[in-house]
Order: structure tokens, then sequence, then C-alpha cells
């Protein structure tokens, strides 16, 4: 049985409100492009700022180490963002929760506790990543890291305390169009276009065959792709943007032009460390290449890496945060949106905050482990994403919650069956390798 | 002399951007209590589990390690 919100009283319901507040428009191509625009947002944003640090660092690796050979990889994973993301955009716009709230009310609070506990946890060691890419790349334009990482603290706070969604979101799609810089660098590198091409299409082997080191930045790269708070994180700001069922068609749309731009966008950062590769340069993080690029490919390549670094981090810094924020608040009942004053939510406000403030001030610590941090967000990655995912799956095919409109159709079932069980298999199979490294250096 | 009638009535169409539209009702789980144990959720779970078993096991044996526990038996 579909259930319908018994609050929601549609006589009384300020429908002048909404004519008001109306564009009118003559044309029926103008109306499905103005819909867009304002739907427009959820969708590109998560699939961005999932090309946070950490991804920057892996895909700038897997090119700086096999060249363009694992390009390929890329054009395997855009469908599977692409499915995942959508049955978190239609679980959204279905119930207009997030997912955090979902799985507390639907599979009771020791499920609902666990995941929200882990994803805390995780997020919380991914924003350190963040900040210390921050410190890392403005570090090496000589901009010390007791300026750098409290300045971008500040700046992620501001950005969210105005009490406004839109400026935030239309803030953060500025950030987003900023990555479109990574196509300016690979084009002042001279990539080898044919054989790009070629690798996108054709899985092709690296000098030296399968090794372990292959494997798992192959897993490395499909973890960093599909991020666990990425599904927390678009179910609640579908939420928060009050998209309605006729608004899935281009939410669709939204989680479609996200991914592919993300795909895009990952490559282009392949691309760079491929032009590494070619320049035989041994570097260990995207700053060390930057700098080495520095004479080879002019200032415009070196400052803009570290500065698109800089970018990434503070778009997955933001997205992190609020996704922490939004399941915090969900579940605590507490008002937990961006449309209110930092007073009128200010449980909501001080987690975000919290988030933010305290990773920025772990990596300000001196000597800190940031190799445990790193391993630490690998191993409970790898225990939030396969959950969290098991259950949007089976919210998905949750009838007496969803009706039939809304669940998955049996060939959606099939695709999400098979990439549940793939990433069930790569997580446990990572989750091995960083915790019991002996077992593959035999 | 044929009249001409003007026959064209423009079309119009309004958008309204989802932050200013009236409140849509959603699916509720008010009421519903927890999802119903299908053979497909109960199996998902089960499998959860085992898993989730598995990645603690292999954490504590990390921990372990690293704490030096099994260094006398090697």
């Amino acid at each position: 049985m579909n259930r319908i919100d018994s609050t929601f009283d549609p006589v009384m319901a300020p429908r002048a409100v909404a004519r008001e507040n109306a564009i009118v428009v003559r044309r029926r191509w103008q109306r499905s492009l103005l819909t867009f625009l304002m739907v427009f947002g959820p969708g590109l944003i998560v699939m961005e700022a999932d090309n946070d640090a950490g991804a920057v660092s892996t895909y700038i690796q897997a090119g700086g180490q096999y060249g363009l050979h694992l390009l390929w990889t890329l054009i395997v994973l855009l469908p599977i963002c692409y499915f995942v993301q959508e049955m978190v955009a239609r679980l959204g716009i279905a119930t207009g929760k997030g997912h955090a709230a979902m799985i507390y009310e639907r599979f009771g609070q020791w499920w609902g506790r666990f995941s929200l506990i882990d994803l805390l946890f995780v997020n919380f060691l991914t924003l350190i990543t963040e900040f210390a890419a921050i410190s890392l790349a403005l570090s090496a334009m000589g901009v010390s890291p007791f300026i750098s990482v409290p300045a971008a603290a500040l700046g992620l706070t501001l950005m969210v305390v105005t009490g406004s969604y839109l400026r935030w979101e239309r803030i953060v799609i500025l950030l987003c169009l900023l990555d479109l810089t990574w196509f300016g660098l690979v084009w002042t590198m001279h990539p080898d276009w044919s054989g790009m091409a070629r690798s996108s299409a054709i899985p092709t082997m690296p000098p030296g065959g399968i090794t372990s080191s292959l494997i798992f930045l192959i897993i490395a790269i499909v973890g960093t792709t599909i991020a666990p708070w990425q599904l927390f994180f678009q179910q609640s700001c579908v939420a928060e943007k009050r998209l309605r069922f006729s608004d899935l068609k281009w939410a669709r749309l939204d989680t479609l032009i996200g991914a592919v731009f993300t795909v895009l966008v990952a490559g282009a950062m392949m691309l760079v460390g491929d032009s590494g590769f070619r320049h035989r340069i041994v570097f260990e993080d995207p700053a060390q290449l930057a700098l080495a690029l520095g004479p080879v490919a002019g200032k415009f390549v070196r400052n803009g890496v570290l500065l698109l670094m800089v970018n990434a981090a503070v778009l997955g810094t933001t997205a992190i945060s609020l996704a922490s924020a939004w399941a915090y608040g969900e579940v605590k009942g507490w008002e937990h949106s961006l449309h209110k004053k930092l007073w009128e939510a200010p449980g909501f406000y001080a987690t975000y905050i919290a988030c933010v403030g305290a990773a920025a001030a772990f990596v300000l610590i001196p000597h800190v482990p940031l190799q445990l941090v790193i391993i630490s967000v690998q191993v409970f990655a790898g225990l939030i994403l396969p959950s969290a995912i098991i259950f949007l799956q089976l919210l998905l095919n949750d009838r007496d919650l969803l009706g039939d409109r809304w669940v998955n159709r049996p060939w959606n079932n099939i695709t999400n069956w098979t990439i549940i069980v793939i990433l069930f298999a790569l997580s446990l199979l990572l989750a091995a390798q960083v915790m019991l490294p002996k077992l593959f250096s035999r | 002399m044929a009249t001409l009638q003007n026959s064209y009535q423009p079309e119009y169409f309004s958008v309204v951007h989802p932050l200013d539209d009236v409140p849509e009702p959603k699916c509720s789980s008010e009421g519903l209590g927890h999802i119903a144990m299908t053979p497909a959720v109960r199996i998902s779970l089960m499998v959860l589990r085992g898993y989730l078993i598995a990645m603690s096991l292999m954490l504590g044996y990390h921990v372990l390690d690293l704490a030096g526990a099994f260094h006398g038996l090697k």
C-alpha cells in the first residue's frame, strides 16, 4: 500500500503563493528548459564533489603509474555511478526524506545507528584528508598551513550559514564548473589523442602485466568514484530542494550530466598524471607532480594543478560535511535545513561547523599520522558502502512504502544487484589488502 | 466577403521553482513499522551481517598484529 503523509492537506495548501512565484512562458521547450534549470544542481554537485582531493590523488597516480592504460575503468564506472545515484534521487523525491532517516524508520535503531556512526566516522576521516590536501597544495605555493587551513575552514563555514540553500547551491555549482580548467590543463600538455580514444574504448594491458598494485589501483579508482557519503548526500539534497514527483525526469538528467562531467574530469586528471608518466617524473602526490611539471609545462599547469587540488578539497569538504549534518539532524529530529538561519537550526549548523573545524584543527597538529587516517578511510568506507547500498536497494523494493510507481523495475534490480555484488567483492578485497597486506605479498 | 477569424489561442505555461511550490504529499512510513521480512530482505541482511563480521575479524586481527600479539607465533 502506498501511504500518503497524513499531515498534508491539499485543500488548505497555499496554491496562490505558488502561482505568485510562477514564471510564465509561451513554449513547451521553454517550460522544459526552465524546469530543468530549476531542478539542476544536486546531481552535478554530488558527482563532481566526489572528484575530491582523494580522487585527484588516485586518478593522477593512475595516470602517473600506468599512463593511459586505466582510462577504460572510468567508462565502465559511468553507468554504475548513474544507476546508483538515480536510485538515490528517486527515493529522495518519493519520500522527501534523507537516507539515514529512512534506514532508521524501516530497518530499526540498530542498523540506523550503525549506518549513522560509520558514516559520521568515515566522513570525518575523509575531511581530514581534504584539509591535508589544502595544506599540501597551498604550502607548495608558499602559503603557510596555519593561514590556508583556518581560512579554508572559515570560508567553508560562511558558505552555508547564509540561510539560503539556493545561495549555497549556486556557489557550489560555480566551484564545480571551475573543474573545466582540467580540460585546459590537458590541452596545454598535448596528450596523445588517438591513444586516449583507444585506451578509453578498449582495456589494454600495461607494461608489467597484472600485478597486485594494478588490481588495487583499479579497486581504489572504483572506491573513490562511488563513495558512501554520496548516497546520503544526494537523497538529503533532493529532499532539501523539495523536488516534486514531476521533477524526477529532470533529476535523472541532472544526475546523468553530473556523472558524464565527473568521468570526463576524472579522465582529465588521469591525463595530467600521464604527462608525468611521459616525462618520467616520479611523484608521491599531485603537489609534487605539479612542482615537477612546472619547468616542463609552465606556470599555468603548475599553479593550475595546485589550485584545482584545493578546489577539489573544498567541494569535497562542503558536500561531505553537509552529508553528515543532514544525516545527524534527520535522525535526531532537529531542524536540518540550509533554508534555516543559524539560530533556527543550531544543532544542524553546529554539526557542520564541528566537522569542518575539528578536521581543520586535526591537520594542524604536528606529525599527524595521515597515512593511518587514509588507511582508516578505506577500511570504514568498505564497511559503510556495501551496507548503505544494500539498504538503498531494499528500500527501493519496499512496496509498502513506495507503492508500485516508485519501486525498482526488474531490470533495475538485475543491474543493481550485479553492481552490489561487485562492490561487496571489491570492498572486501580492498579492506583485506589494507588490513592483511601479507596475504597479497606472497 | 468571407470573414477572417483569428483562431490562434496562445498557450501559456507556468513554471514554479520547487522551493516556491506547494508541498506535495510524499510516500510516508508513518504507521508502517519496520520493513516486511521477505526472503530477499532476510537474505540481504544475513549476508550483510556476515560481511560485517568478516570485516571486523580482519580489523581485529590487523590491530592485534600491529600490537605484536602474534610475534611469538611466527
